[in-house]
């Protein structure tokens, strides 16, 4: 076998840029994807011409061998032998250099969808929820992208197609006027016929699919959800409903499959119909000696041939019927504008954060606590201080919050969530992230108190594996993880939304000396009500029904505010 | 900036492709002790097929008849062809070509009319195939035992759920016909071929050998290769799945621009291996497709001798030939789609690999009470490094136990046995002297159920996800159970109420709400013994120990095994287990423990700021 690494038409991939798609509608869309590999499209393209053109001269060959062999001239058929293999050979090194083209395009296409959808996502970042689903982001991904990449892929055999069509029709017709001719009208006639048929299989598919996805989104929701269901009950219930949905798409995929049937029939009935024609009338001019023996082979053999270009033909239009709903998702995907109410002003430093709302402030150099009772939407206050949420009652430095640029804000403030995704990958990508650079991965680690949480991982210290989103992990052991991030960060004010909800006792008291200590000098703004922490407060805030009713420090409040020790004194 | 970079993907679960076909072992791919659920042998593959096949047995034996009929009327017209020119030599003229055109145009009707029923037929079988199999995969997904869920986790069961059941679905629909369809016109298009003449068939498949050598060069080397592609191009899915579900967080550390480069680099990882296989068909391809244009030659050839010694008619030939050429059609589509089908059976044995999960081990027993027992426990998740170091503990029914300690010393371990899902590495713990870890499941969690601070809401309303299995409770009863919980009011301030759509694409439960639904459930489902695991850890404190204090009189006869990190929890109760270090260290209620005067002690004056 050969040694030698042959080039592939891929490594161009992956895009350093995807690109300024054109979202102005989904063909539009599809025609900017096609211009961006041009060279892809036209190398492809005409190895598809020359590729199909040298499977439609077949039967002229094979004619004029027929004929060789009638005529008794055995140098004759010994040529025409020597020159099918040629063509033969022709034929299979110019079809794999367009299928290595069509592949290398589909790819082409779908990472680079992938990269925008990426973008988008990246885009949107935390109001993505708002605008679309993740379920539809991620069905776009997994499906339409590459159905819409599919569509590219048969581009080159399509157009080598319907141009050796053209040729073989034009040779037809100077070969015998009427006999072309009747190649030449009834073949397009018959595969518009056959676009008739297109638009109602398209709408079955559609039904089909939207079928197939709820069925998927039940199974997926069944198994996601299936630690409940094994721990109380109710898989039968569950099975059910799916089998329900799973029964439902397969009649709709029958259905489908019928309108399919009968276009199958029509590629079959279509080229044969044709076949008659042509024997019909070729045999009639052979019978008065117009027409050579030969001469009807090959005009048998191409009319047999028209299969493949309707077919192709067929297909194209088949694949585009999907491609364009897909493309259309993808197109209502990308254009997904969020409403932006940032500016455009840098910010560079952050004196003081004021909520107009619940008249909270952090000043610089703080370490907030924040208490607040169950009427108060915690949530809110922490979106509206970090500018995730009703920004524009938000004031910075005494200015309004939306005069600043958005990534600007995110590098002065960060907000931990309530629950933080943690990221695939190992402990050393988990850190992989925007930091100061004045503390190291390990002092974060010890700060939160998760030394243990990287023993508990597969592999060794920094290389060591976090499985799925550390799934794997409890919700203390993720808490703690992701809080050795947020210090790591080290960001100039730092906002933690129940950093040790889930946190023991023990782990408690520790991660809240730690963090008072490390953050010295910097902003800090945490949501909690735990004594252990208010205790390292340079300041406590308390929220009753969403507003700022007293602040002070933990020691004052809880001489002088009842419902501040209603809040926080446990037990009794 | 780089233009991708792998290590930012953190493990590289495969190495990049070998640089020749040499090394290819057989043993890259997936990496079956390294995946978190079975992944099913070829044989077991192949048997399942067979199963199949032999179930649906006389329904493929119709869509085979069928399509035998249709080819057998496609091979008509070449002969009558040939037939026609043989007359035209011979100077016949007009009536000849008249009957030709009569026996092609019924030849054809008959075939245009089987094809459709061929595809129907195909495609009802087909479908049918397909709901079976996803519908049994997702019935044994359900029937899992509980450990094998917990050590997969829910992603490489989802990733199964979705992405395999699309792959095979798409080999079933697409590619199985095709191929199906190509290797039945081979068949009966040589039997014409034979017919014709014999010694045509060997000239028509003089290059067979070559194909079928070349072709087995190329399968011992793509399925594997097949198999990581597929897994490296669903894990750019990932990458991008994740970006959109942690949207909040990337933003906050500013991943956005990583998120990018990481979508990169799993498609260039996945591209290593697009580019491996184009190779190996780039190799394949060529070499086989010009096998099939040689055989036409050689007839033409050995034709033209036998035609010049009157061996065989002119009719003949031309059939000959003309029947050797359309064997290049279903040759190259078998070969194609055999390529296609690769990936389907690849997603199949992973598919069929959650049936070699073994069961759970089962040792019959009835529970005579509600006392759980456990005696000289351990386990360990890694031979050789316990987690729990030799537990015993005898626990009264209708007690109300805290279990407290630092993370990572074994609580969650010793709730996950307590609730059965797994039995002790050694050791026994039984409820009511029958070992729970060993009970069928749904007789273990009868008696006692776990509620773990993991909160899936299923795509359903607000009655469903309460009720699960238990259906057949009335609204009442459901509004009872939301009651206990503290969750009435909430519930009752939707617009509609239970019946208001929840999950994936519906309302929007915030976290300690679809905790308090998880706590509803249990109260419905009513089991003897619960085990919360953190289960209030999501509501803030006051709100949990109200819910606490709720659900505490709803369930005042029963046990509860709460683990909490919160110490009120642990007040509240009336023992306590101290958990340190796979041990329990501390034993009795709040006031004994206090006044023994250790660990628990201390942390609770800390804890009350009592300095």
């Amino acid at each position: 076998m050969l040694k030698l690494k042959i080039p592939t038409p891929l490594g161009h991939l992956p895009l350093e840029d995807a690109g300024q798609p054109n979202l102005s509608s989904a063909p539009k869309l599809m025609w900017w994807l096609a211009m961006q590999m041009k060279r892809l499209l036209t190398t492809g393209t005409l190895f598809g011409i020359v590729g199909i053109g040298s499977m439609a001269a077949m039967p002229g060959f094979i004619g004029a061998a027929v004929q060789a062999v009638a005529d008794g001239d055995q140098d004759r058929v010994n040529f025409w032998a020597v020159m099918i293999l040629l063509l033969g050979a022709f034929t299979a090194w110019t079809t794999i250099m367009r299928h290595r083209r069509a592949l290398a395009m589909w790819i082409t296409c779908a990472s680079r969808l992938q990269q925008l959808i990426a973008r988008q996502a990246k885009t949107l970042g935390a109001d993505l929820p708002r605008y679309v689903s993740t379920g539809e982001v991620v069905s776009v991904n997994s499906n339409d992208v590459e159905r819409v990449a599919r569509g590219f892929d048969l581009i080159p055999r399509f157009v080598g197609a319907v141009i050796s069509f053209i040729v073989v029709a034009v040779i037809l017709v100077q070969g015998a006027p009427t006999l072309g001719l009747l190649v030449v009208v009834g073949v397009p006639i018959l595969v518009v016929g056959i676009g008739f048929l297109i638009k109602p299989l398209e709408k079955r598919e559609s039904v089909q699919r939207t079928k197939l996805s709820r069925a998927s989104d039940l199974a997926s929701d069944t198994v996601a959800g299936l630690r409940v269901l094994r721990g109380i009950g109710g898989e039968d219930v569950f099975v059910n409903r799916f089998k329900q949905a799973s029964q439902e798409v397969r009649f709709a995929a029958v259905r489908t499959a019928k309108m399919r049937a009968i276009l199958h029939g029509l590629e079959v009935l279509l080229p044969g119909v044709l076949l008659i024609g042509v024997v019909w009338g070729g045999g009639l001019l052979v019978a008065s000696g117009e027409l050579q023996i030969g001469a009807l082979v090959a005009f048998a053999g191409y009319s047999v041939w028209m299969v493949l270009p309707i077919q192709t033909m067929v297909e194209f239009a088949q694949r585009w019927a999907s491609a364009s709903v897909s493309g259309k998702r993808i197109l209502k995907l990308l254009s997904v504008a969020p409403v932006s109410q940032w500016g455009s002003e840098n910010l560079t430093h952050v004196e003081s954060i004021t909520d107009t709302a619940s008249g909270l402030t952090v000043t610089k150099g703080e370490l907030l606590v924040v208490v607040a009772d169950q009427q108060s939407n915690t949530d809110l206050i922490v979106d509206r201080l970090g500018g995730y949420q009703e920004i524009s009652s938000v004031k910075i430095n005494s200015t309004d919050m939306t005069r600043y640029d958005r990534a600007s804000i995110r590098a002065q403030i960060m907000v931990q969530e309530k629950e933080p995704t943690i990221l695939s990958g190992t402990v050393l990508t988990h850190f992989d992230v925007k930091h100061s650079g004045r503390i190291s991965i390990q002092e974060a680690i010890t700060a939160a108190s998760a030394d243990d949480v990287l023993d508990s991982l597969v592999g060794e210290g920094l290389s060591a594996e976090i499985i799925e989103r550390g799934r794997t992990l409890s919700g203390g052991q993720r808490q703690r993880l992701a809080l050795a991030r947020s210090l790591f960060v080290d960001a100039p004010v730092l906002i933690l939304d129940e950093p040790t909800s889930a946190v023991d006792a023990h782990s408690e008291a520790r991660i809240a000396a730690r963090i008072a200590q490390m953050r010295t000098g910097r902003t800090t703004v945490i949501f909690s009500s735990s004594p252990l922490i208010l205790d390292t407060a340079t300041k406590v805030a308390l929220i009753v029904s969403g507003k700022l009713i007293a602040v002070g420090s933990h020691q004052e409040l809880l001489k002088s505010s009842n419902d501040y020790r209603n809040l926080v004194v446990r037990g009794e | 900036m780089k233009k991708f970079d792998t290590a930012k993907l953190g493990i590289a679960t495969f190495d990049a492709p070998p640089t020749n076909t040499q090394r290819v072992a057989k043993d890259f791919g997936l990496d079956r002790a390294k995946a978190r659920l079975p992944i099913a042998t070829d044989a077991t593959v192949n048997q399942e097929l067979i199963t199949l096949f032999k179930q649906h047995r006389s329904e493929f034996a119709w869509v085979a008849l069928l399509q035998i009929f249709t080819v057998i009327a496609a091979l008509v017209a070449p002969r009558a062809f040939g037939n026609l020119l043989e007359a035209l030599r011979d100077g016949e003229g007009r009536a000849a070509v008249v009957n030709t055109v009569l026996v092609i145009t019924l030849a054809l009707t008959i075939q245009t009319i089987f094809a459709y029923f061929t595809r129907t037929k195909a495609a009802i079988l087909g479908e049918f195939v397909l709901s079976a199999l996803r519908e049994r995969f997702v019935q044994r997904a359900v029937q899992l035992p509980p450990d094998a869920i917990e050590r997969a986790g829910s992603g490489e069961l989802l990733n199964r759920t979705t992405t395999d059941i699309n792959h095979v679905t798409w080999a079933v629909r697409d590619a199985l016909p095709v191929i199906t369809i190509c290797i039945s016109e081979i068949v009966i298009i040589s039997i014409g071929i034979f017919v014709t003449s014999p010694i045509f068939l060997a000239a028509a498949l003089v290059t067979l050998p070559v194909v079928v050598a070349l072709t087995r060069w190329y399968l011992r080397r793509s399925p594997q290769a097949y198999r990581v592609e597929s897994s490296l191009y669903s894990q750019v899915n990932s990458v991008l799945v994740e970006t959109a579900e942690g949207g909040r967080t990337i933003e906050a550390l500013q991943l956005g621009e990583d998120r990018l480069i990481r979508t990169r680099s799993a498609i260039g990882r996945w591209l290593q291996w697009e580019q491996y296989t184009m190779r190996l068909r780039s190799r394949w391809f060529p070499a086989v497709s010009f096998s099939y244009i040689a055989p036409l030659a050689a007839v033409l050839l050995i034709g033209a001798g036998m035609y010049q010694n009157d061996q065989i008619s002119l009719a003949q030939l031309t059939a000959a030939l003309l029947y050797t050429q359309m064997l290049a059609d279903p040759i190259e589509g078998l070969l194609w789609w055999i390529d296609e089908f690769q990936s389907g059976k690849a997603s199949l044995s992973r598919l069929l690999g959650i049936y070699e999960v073994p069961d759970r081990e089962i040792k019959p027993a009835e529970p005579v009470d509600d006392e759980l027992n456990g005696s000289d426990v351990h386990y360990a998740y890694r031979t050789g490094r316990d987690v729990l170091k030799g537990v015993n503990f005898v626990i009264e029914p209708g007690t109300r136990l805290a279990i407290v300690g630092p993370s990572g010393a074994g609580k969650s371990t010793l709730g996950r046995l307590l609730a059965g899902v797994q039995p002790p590495t050694s050791g026994t713990l039984t409820v009511g002297d029958a070992e729970i870890g060993y009970l069928p499941v749904e007789q273990a969690r009868s008696h006692v159920a776990l509620v773990t601070q993991e909160h899936h809401v299923f795509v359903g309303t607000i009655r469903e996800n309460v009720s699960l299995a238990f259906t057949d409770k009335s609204d009442e009863e459901i509004w009872q159970a939301l009651t206990a919980v503290n969750a009435a009011a909430w519930v009752s301030e939707l617009e509609k109420g239970l019946d208001t759509q929840v999950g994936s694409g519906g309302y929007r439960l915030l976290p300690a709400q679809a905790q308090q639904i998880a706590l509803a459930r249990l109260v419905l489902a009513n089991p003897r013994t619960l085990v919360l695991d953190e289960a209030t850890s999501l509501l803030d404190a006051k709100a949990a120990r109200s819910l606490e204090g709720s659900l505490n009189q709803v369930l005042s006869e029963r046990t509860v095994i709460a683990i909490a990190h919160r110490l009120q929890t642990a007040h509240d109760a009336d023992l306590i287990a101290v958990v340190e270090d796979g041990a329990i260290t501390e034993w009795g209620s709040h006031d004994e423990l206090l006044n023994a005067g250790g660990a628990y002690a201390a942390l609770w004056r800390s804890w009350r700021d009592e300095h």
